[in-house]
């Protein structure tokens, strides 16, 4: 009986749906509302319109700048999902067994010296992924990931405790929320300044403070993005 | 010459997919599964969003192998 119903349930929710997928127009038409103006007006006004000269950053930060700013808020989200669950209960939380940790075994001599050598290779890579996001390709996101994976290696050459003393405990809460604090911050001068939240300034004269934003927001983050993702490393590899 | 190379990416990506659900070590799954990000980031790259190409060989190849590595080491190796 229930099984009947489950499956009358599922084929009423499924007619609509695909009835509704149906309607959708052809994938990939250049038909579509996409293609018709919305690209197009990215592409052309784009650089003049938004603050910066990679279109890629436009949309993101500019045109679409309410998304990303849910999206950072989802990152930061994850990290404090991660808190939660692994610091949480870790009382009386026996480790399964199996293997020994792989902390155990000594990190050699190549891979220290290669991370050595590419560390501020890497470093530099990043903050001009970081602070040319609105030029060329790249951008808060990149840097954030490329800054996360060089804190990452230099833990595991390191070890985690100096690492971590590197950036004090009231610091790394700051940099952890960095990316929704910035977007709020600009957000709210968007606000004040002209009438809307993460509105941006459109007019001639004003649009090296767009640019500015963009390159703010970026920098917030990049080192907002680095630090959630080294922190969830730092939350997991936790051992005590 | 482009096609052919895009083909190849593509099917190279089918077989990394695969061989990453067919692997009962995990840590070996792990090195697959980094292996198809770089396959991914090499596609993104060649259809034009560098972008993407970037967040991909940082995130995918990068950090989250970190993480599924740490996750292991706390964890078992072997799929049951």
């Amino acid at each position: 009986m229930k099984r009947a119903l489950t499956v009358a349930l599922l084929v009423v929710v499924a007619i609509p749906l695909l009835y509704a997928v149906a309607q959708l127009p052809q994938h990939g038409s250049p038909m579509t509302p996409p293609y018709t103006h919305i690209s197009p007006r990215y592409l052309e006004k784009g650089p003049e319109e938004a603050g910066a000269e990679n279109i890629v950053t436009d949309v993101i930060l500019n045109y679409r700048g309410f998304d990303t700013n849910g999206e950072v808020t989802v990152i930061f989200t994850s990290l404090a999902a991660v808190c939660a669950v692994l610091l949480g209960s870790r009382k009386g939380d026996e480790r399964p067994a199996g293997e020994p940790s792989s902390s155990a075994v000594p990190v050699s001599d190549v891979v220290s010296f290669v991370v050595r050598l590419l560390s501020p290779l890497i470093a530099i890579f990043a903050v001009y992924v970081m602070l040319f996001g609105h030029i060329s390709p790249g951008g808060g996101f990149q840097s954030g990931a490329i800054l996360a994976a060089l804190v990452i290696v230099t833990t595991v050459i390191v070890g985690r405790k100096q690492a971590e003393a590197l950036v004090p405990v009231r610091i790394r809460r700051l940099l952890q929320v960095a990316a929704p604090l910035t977007f709020f911050v600009v957000g709210v001068s968007g606000l004040f300044l002209f009438g809307d939240y993460l509105a941006y300034p459109k007019t001639e004269g004003q649009m090296w403070l767009a640019t500015a934003w963009l390159i703010v927001i970026g920098i917030g983050i990049g080192v907002g993005g680095a630090a959630v993702l080294a922190s969830i490393f730092w939350t997991m590899g936790d051992d005590s | 010459m482009s096609r052919a190379f895009d083909i190849t990416l593509l099917l190279l990506l089918i077989a990394c997919a695969l061989a990453v659900i067919q692997t009962k070590d995990l840590l070996g799954a792990v090195v697959i599964f980094s292996t198809y990000s770089l396959i991914m980031c090499l596609i993104w790259q060649h259809r034009g969003a560098p972008d993407v190409a970037m967040t991909e060989a940082a995130v995918g190849a990068g950090v989250t192998s970190a993480l599924f590595l740490v996750a292991i080491s706390k964890t078992v190796r072997k799929e049951k």
